[in-house]
Parts: C-alpha cells; sequence; structure tokens
C-alpha cells in the first residue's frame, strides 16, 4: 500500500518542499537528537534487524548451505553432495517445463494487468459519477483471500454448467473446458489473477493521474489539444515512472505464481500439466516428496533468475528516464 | 508545508527510552515464564493429556469428532487435544516434520498407501499383544489391509477402515433406462461394454451425461485408472533408482476405456473434483464414480439413489482402487508409558465405535463392526462391503499413495487422456516417463538410499 504514495510522489516533485536548513527559504531543521544520528535509534532498529536476519537472511544463508547438500525432510544425516544438487536439475526437463510455465504467466498476466489497471484508472479519472463506488468496485476483489477468489472462479469456470459457459452459450459460442482443457488451463488462472489483482495496480494508477496537476490540461486546452492528444502527449509521458513501478511490481508478482494455480487445480498442476509453475514444483519436490536439498538448488536458480531479470527490467527503466 | 511544534512533554516523572525498553523487555521476559507455567500446568491435575492428528473435514470430520468424544465419555481421566489439518500433502508434511523433529503427536491418522514413507522410520510398530489385551487381534481385519498396514513383519498401522472407489447409482435413472433387476438394485455390469452402454442410456435419460465422473480430479481419475489397471492384470514396481516396471498395455488399455468413456456423453471431458458429485446430485447423470463418502452428499440432495461395489468391467475378480484410513503411533524423542497406554485405548475405541464411522461410507475394518446386524442393516453403505477383499492399494514408493505426487501426476496424464488432448499410447509414456524420471532422483528415506 505504501506503493501508493511513493508512486505519487515519484511522479510530481513537491516543488519547494526540501528540508534543508541551509537551503535559503527552507524550513529550519528540527533541534535535538536525531533517530538516524544518534545511537539510540539503533535500539530502535534492532526489533526489525533481529526479525529480519532470523527470518530472511540466516534462511537464505542456510538455504543456500542446504543446497549442497542430499537434506532429507524426513531422514536426518544429510551428506554433503557438491554441485550434483544444481547438475541434476539441468537434466531434470520437469525443472524446465515448469520454469516456461511460470515465464509464459507472467507475460500473458503482466500485459492485461497493466493495460486494463490503466484504462480502469483513466475511465474513474475522467470525473464519472460516483466514483467513490467504481474505486471500491474495482479494488473489491483484491479484498479478497486466495480461497475465496479461487472457489468462487472454480464454480464459475466449471465446463457444464459454470456461469461462464452459461453466458457463451447464450451468445451461441460452444463450451469451454476452463479447467480440463490443456489448451486454456493456464488462461483460466490469468483471467483469476487479473481480476483478483487488477485492482491494485489500479489504485496506483489512480493516484499517479490524480497527481498530474489541471494546470497542465489547461496549457494544452489553450494550445489547442483535444482528448486523444492529451492523454497521448500528456497523461501517458507522465505516467510513465509509475508504468514502470507498476511493471517491475507485476513482474515480481506474476514470477512468483503459486497460490491461485495450486488451490484452482488442487495441486495437481492442471489439465496436463500446464498450470503448474516452478514454485509448485520445488514446493512438491521439498514439502511433498520431502527432497529439501533438491528443492533449495531449483529455487535458488529461480533466485538467480528473478535477480537477471529485475536487474534488466531497472536497466531498461533507467535507460528510459535517462 | 511546515508543521506545529510538538508541545514539550511536562516536567516530572517521565518515562525514557531506556526505560520503555526495559520495561518492554521485562513485559516480554513475564510473558514468556506465564506461558511456560501454562505449559507446565497441562497434566498436573491429573489427567493423562493424549494430542492426537487427524485429516478429517466435513462429514467426515464430524463423525470422527464423535468418535472422540466417544472416547471422552469413556475414559474422563484422559484430556484428549484433537487437531485437524488438510489432508493431503499439507498433512502429511506437518505429520512428517514433527516425527522427524521428535515432537510428534501421541496418535495420528494415516493412509495406509503412505506407509512406503512413514512405515520406514516415522511411526513406531503396534505391540499386538498390547492390542490383543484390548481385544484386537490382527486376523479381525481384512487380508489385502493387514498385508499393507505390516512393514518388515510388524503392525505399522491399524486400519479403522477401506475406502473403496464405489459406483453410485440414481434409481429413478436407471429404472428409466431398463437398467435395474427385477429386485430394484442395478443389474450386473460385468464387461467394459456393459458399462459403457449402461452410461449412454442413463444419458439418454438425463439428456446431459450418463456417468459423473471427474475427468480432471487427481483422485477420482486415479481410482478408475488403477481398478482398470488391476483389473486388466497390471503391475507396477517402483524400485528406488529405477527404472520403473510397468506394464505397459495395461496402462494404455485402462487409459483407452478412460477416453472411451470421456466422450461428452456418457462421462464428460470438462469435469472436475468438485462438479462430479455436483452433477449427480442435480440429476445431470445416473452415475457417479467416486469414494464412498459422497454417500452424505446424495443423501442431502434428497435423490433416489444407491451404491455398489464397482464391478469388474475387465477379468473376473472386482479388483478396485481403495486405501484405508488408519491410526498410527508417531515417533517421539521421549514416550510417556502412561500416554502411550492412552493411544492405544483411544485407537481400541474408535475402532470398536466404527459403525458411527461407517454411517459416512467406509467399510469398518473390524470385523466385529463389519459383520454386525446394525452395519449390515446400514444402507447403501453395506452394499459394497465386499470390495474390502478386493481393495488394491496404491503402488509402494516414497512418491506414492493418497495425497501424493504420483497421484497428481498421474491425473494429468489421466486428464490429458480423459479431455482428448493426449491419446491413451501417449498417456502412458507420460505417465511411465515421469515415474522412471523420480525413481532416477533417488528416496529421501533413510533407509531406502
Amino acid at each position: 500500500m505504501s506503493a501508493v504514495g511513493s508512486a505519487a510522489q515519484t511522479t510530481v516533485p513537491a516543488p519547494g518542499a526540501v528540508l534543508d536548513g541551509d537551503a535559503p527559504g527552507g524550513v529550519r531543521r528540527r533541534r535535538g537528537p536525531s533517530l538516524t544520528t544518534s545511537r539510540g535509534g539503533f535500539w530502535f532498529v534492532l526489533p526489525f534487524l533481529v526479525v529480519y536476519a532470523l527470518f530472511t537472511l540466516w534462511p537464505i544463508v542456510y538455504g543456500l548451505g542446504m543446497s549442497f547438500f542430499d537434506t532429507s525432510l524426513i531422514s536426518g544425516g544429510a551428506q554433503f553432495v557438491g554441485l550434483d544438487n544444481y547438475a541434476r536439475l539441468l537434466g531434470d526437463g520437469e525443472v524446465w517445463r515448469t520454469l516456461g510455465i511460470t515465464l509464459l504467466f507472467t507475460l500473458l498476466s503482466t500485459v492485461p494487468l497493466v493495460l486494463i489497471s490503466l484504462g480502469m484508472a483513466l475511465l474513474v479519472h475522467t470525473g464519472t459519477r460516483g466514483q467513490w463506488f467504481w474505486r471500491f468496485a474495482y479494488f473489491a476483489p483484491f479484498l479478497l483471500p486466495v480461497a475465496t477468489v479461487v472457489l468462487i472462479w472454480q464454480w464459475l469456470f466449471q465446463g457444464d454448467f459454470g456461469l461462464v459457459n452459461g453466458a457463451l452459450g447464450l451468445v451461441g459460442l460452444p463450451d469451454v473446458g476452463w479447467l480440463s482443457d490443456p489448451a486454456v488451463g493456464l488462461w483460466s488462472v490469468v483471467v483469476l489473477t487479473v481480476w483478483w489483482t487488477v485492482g491494485f495496480n489500479f489504485l496506483l494508477y489512480l493516484a499517479a493521474l490524480q497527481a498530474i496537476p489541471q494546470t497542465v490540461y489547461e496549457a494544452a486546452a489553450i494550445d489547442g489539444a483535444a482528448g486523444w492528444r492529451r492523454l497521448v502527449s500528456i497523461t501517458l509521458p507522465l505516467l510513465k515512472v509509475t508504468t514502470g513501478l507498476v511493471l517491475t511490481l507485476q513482474v515480481l508478482a506474476s514470477l512468483k505464481l503459486f497460490d491461485q494455480a495450486y488451490i484452482l487445480y488442487g495441486g495437481s498442476g492442471g489439465p496436463g500439466g500446464v498450470a503448474a509453475p516452478v514454485l509448485q514444483y520445488v514446493y512438491d519436490t521439498g514439502f511433498v516428496n520431502y527432497r529439501l536439498g533438491y528443492a533449495a538448488a531449483i529455487s535458488y536458480v529461480f533466485f538467480l533468475i528473478i535477480i537477471v531479470v529485475s536487474l534488466v527490467q531497472a536497466g531498461i527503466s533507467r535507460r528510459r528516464s535517462a | 508545508m511546515t508543521r506545529a511544534r510538538p508541545a514539550r512533554v511536562p516536567a516530572g516523572p517521565s518515562l525514557s527510552r531506556r526505560s520503555l525498553l526495559r520495561g518492554a523487555a521485562l513485559g516480554a521476559g513475564g510473558l514468556g515464564a506465564a506461558s511456560l507455567a501454562g505449559c507446565g500446568a497441562v497434566g498436573s491435575s491429573g489427567t493423562t493429556p493424549l494430542a492426537f492428528w487427524n485429516f478429517f473435514t466435513g462429514g467426515d470430520g464430524e463423525r470422527m469428532v464423535d468418535l472422540i468424544n466417544s472416547y471422552r465419555d469413556e475414559a474422563p481421566g484422559v484430556d484428549v487435544t484433537d487437531t485437524t489439518l488438510l489432508w493431503g500433502s499439507p498433512y502429511y508434511t506437518k505429520l512428517a516434520m514433527a516425527c522427524e523433529g521428535g515432537r510428534a503427536p501421541d496418535l495420528a491418522s494415516l493412509h495406509a498407501s503412505r506407509l512406503a514413507t512413514f512405515g520406514q522410520e516415522l511411526v513406531d510398530p503396534w505391540d499386538t499383544d498390547e492390542l490383543a489385551a484390548r481385544g484386537i487381534t490382527m486376523d479381525q481385519f481384512p487380508t489385502p489391509v493387514v498385508e499393507r498396514v505390516t512393514v518388515d513383519g510388524q503392525i505399522k498401522a491399524l486400519p479403522l477402515d477401506t475406502h473403496p472407489l464405489v459406483l453410485f447409482y440414481n434409481t429413478r435413472v436407471c429404472e428409466e433406462a431398463g437398467l435395474l433387476a427385477p429386485d430394484g438394485s442395478l443389474a450386473p455390469l460385468d464387461s467394459a461394454e456393459a458399462f459403457l452402454d449402461a452410461g449412454r442410456r442413463a444419458a439418454e435419460v438425463t439428456g446431459v451425461n450418463g456417468v459423473a465422473y471427474g475427468t480432471g480430479d487427481a483422485l477420482a481419475s486415479f481410482m478408475l485408472f488403477w481398478s482398470l489397471f488391476r483389473q486388466l492384470g497390471g503391475e507396477m514396481e517402483l524400485p528406488d533408482g529405477g527404472p520403473a516396471e510397468v506394464d505397459r498395455d495395461a496402462v494404455v488399455e485402462a487409459m483407452a476405456f478412460v477416453q472411451t468413456m470421456c466422450d461428452g456423453t456418457i462421462a464428460s471431458r470438462t469435469q472436475d473434483g468438485p462438479g462430479a458429485p455436483a452433477a449427480f446430485a442435480g440429476e445431470q447423470a445416473g452415475f457417479l464414480l467416486i469414494g464412498p463418502w459422497e454417500v452424505i452428499t446424495a443423501q442431502n440432495a434428497g435423490i433416489p439413489f444407491s451404491m455398489t461395489q464397482f464391478p469388474a468391467l475387465f477379468g473376473d475378480t472386482p479388483y478396485v482402487r481403495a486405501d484405508s484410513h488408519s491410526l498410527v503411533l508417531p515417533t517421539q524423542a521421549a514416550t510417556d508409558p502412561e500416554v502411550r497406554a492412552a493411544a492405544y485405548d483411544m485407537a481400541a475405541s474408535m475402532l470398536k465405535n466404527s459403525l458411527l464411522w461407517a454411517e459416512g461410507g467406509h467399510i469398518p475394518a473390524l470385523s466385529a463392526v463389519a459383520e454386525s446386524p446394525e452395519y449390515l442393516a446400514l444402507e447403501p453403505q453395506s452394499n459394497y462391503r465386499g470390495a474390502a477383499e478386493v481393495a488394491e492399494f496404491d503402488p509402494s514408493a516414497y512418491f506414492a499413495g493418497s495425497g501424493s505426487t504420483f497421484m497428481s501426476r498421474a491425473g494429468q496424464s489421466l486428464q490429458g487422456v480423459g479431455s482428448g488432448a493426449l491419446t491413451p499410447e501417449q498417456g502412458a509414456d507420460d505417465l511411465i516417463g515421469w515415474v522412471d524420471e523420480q525413481l532416477s532422483l533417488g528416496s529421501p528415506v533413510r533407509s531406502a538410499r
């Protein structure tokens, strides 16, 4: 949620809001010990640092170490196997298949999640009456727990008596095997995910839109710019930073696909396994088949891929903003 | 934007940052001490604490609570804490971790098909003398079940029931389709063709499907596949390190039956797990292929129905995929003899009271209950009791059994075949290829390594 505020701030830097005591006309810095410079501040940060070290840093290091052992969840006495786990995963077709599914899902879900949320924000921002209702309606699915969302869509997607196929039938279209046809199994997860999470991106865009000064549009109007020209030449360029943020958050969120696909298909991976992401393979390997060392190795390769994707994306957006 | 300077804290006894932190630390310590004291209090009131984990939810969950309460009434000196977790991998992962960590519950439920993993070192054997002292001997259980719960000559799980694949049928639909015998029961379906024909005729009556079957459900599709595979004489050995020894022809033939059945008329190509019982309850199908636990769904729907043993569609013996909800003694770092004795008492009590359990569709494992007049009078639940004698359990491997990756992965292959995306030959190669890959990865179970 904090990202909403940061989006607005990055889009429109508030002129003259520099809190620097030395700057002419600036606000005088408050006297007294500062949390950032005094030693006491450390103690306030300590609880977070302890929790962060215990539950984030240590597991990262521990997991990396575990990937070099044949650690089992149900038997002690793990043996050091060096890079065996990594060598093995290179030849494990299931790793690459599920990784491919994850990347495909990321592509299929990110595009609509960015475009639809932008469209929704633009529609609401144009001054439609009853804005509170649209904001609520668009954001409400995001508040639902994943199990609830999946339960709703499981019934909507039913092949024989589901509402979606019922609607298709009304307009003369044939039934679709949303949950049983390997050709659409992953699309069902995409549709569900877009419905569920598009509200968050919508909020980011709406906040950014509201932060664009009205004076810019007024100036454009004086120059004779009409609706479409304003959108292309003012709104979209000024939303560039927010789009970069939305894109980054969305790619990272989509790469982490697990829970909705897992619950939707009861852990089976969907028809023909078309909706089994790599994280499900990690979970199945480590926690269902009890092979923790190997699962750790797979997750570290995936971790590396996420870092590479993030760096590439950061590089692209830096170049774009430069 | 400027902000008003905050008002000064008035002079006098003030709370410094340091004293605040110190107070917080003391408070946390106090809380910890209080909770430790709480732990120590358990058992000091003269009762024996007994922790029981199970995976029964829904209707089964309610009956399990009734069984536990029966024991609570019998043994007021035992304080039973029952914990219900989601069945399948969430339950088995937690139980395995608890056993390995030495802090397992005193008694737990387990599918007998999971003993390939748990039976090696995660559960203690049942002492047959202790059981006999409570009136329970192994000759009181069906032979296939006893064989399955015996690991290296020791009884590793105490069977509560057998739950096979069963055939539900809508008596009104079947009557209109001319599928009932003169006595009102289902006329014998003694071949694959007879079954498919019955499905077609039922579909004509319902106007939708003949058989409600979870094409997309790993459990339902595996139950049907394994029954057919075993009726075809198929064998599947899964030795650690591989390769799998599988009768591929039998896999192909069983999958071919699934594909023929899922033609959109006899059975849907798009039905999933929750969809199949819902379709049967809505009279959109004349038959339902699933485990007996759906009896309550059908009863609550108020439809005219009955149940029968899954017939022999291939061969002469109606082998049927089954599993057994069993009770195990998880391995603990330190076992209290008094608590262990209470665990034996509770297990014996649950077995003896399993008529209550049978109402949910499960065939009682204990012969005294399975042969009792009360159970025999329980219809349609007792109609398929013969299935316990021809029960076929899943292949034995650490990754196989109810709620395992083998089941979900086999479900993927079967769904591919059922939906028409894969030919039976492709489905067989897909499944066997995956099994070979799993075996080549090696087992995480210590004694099998």
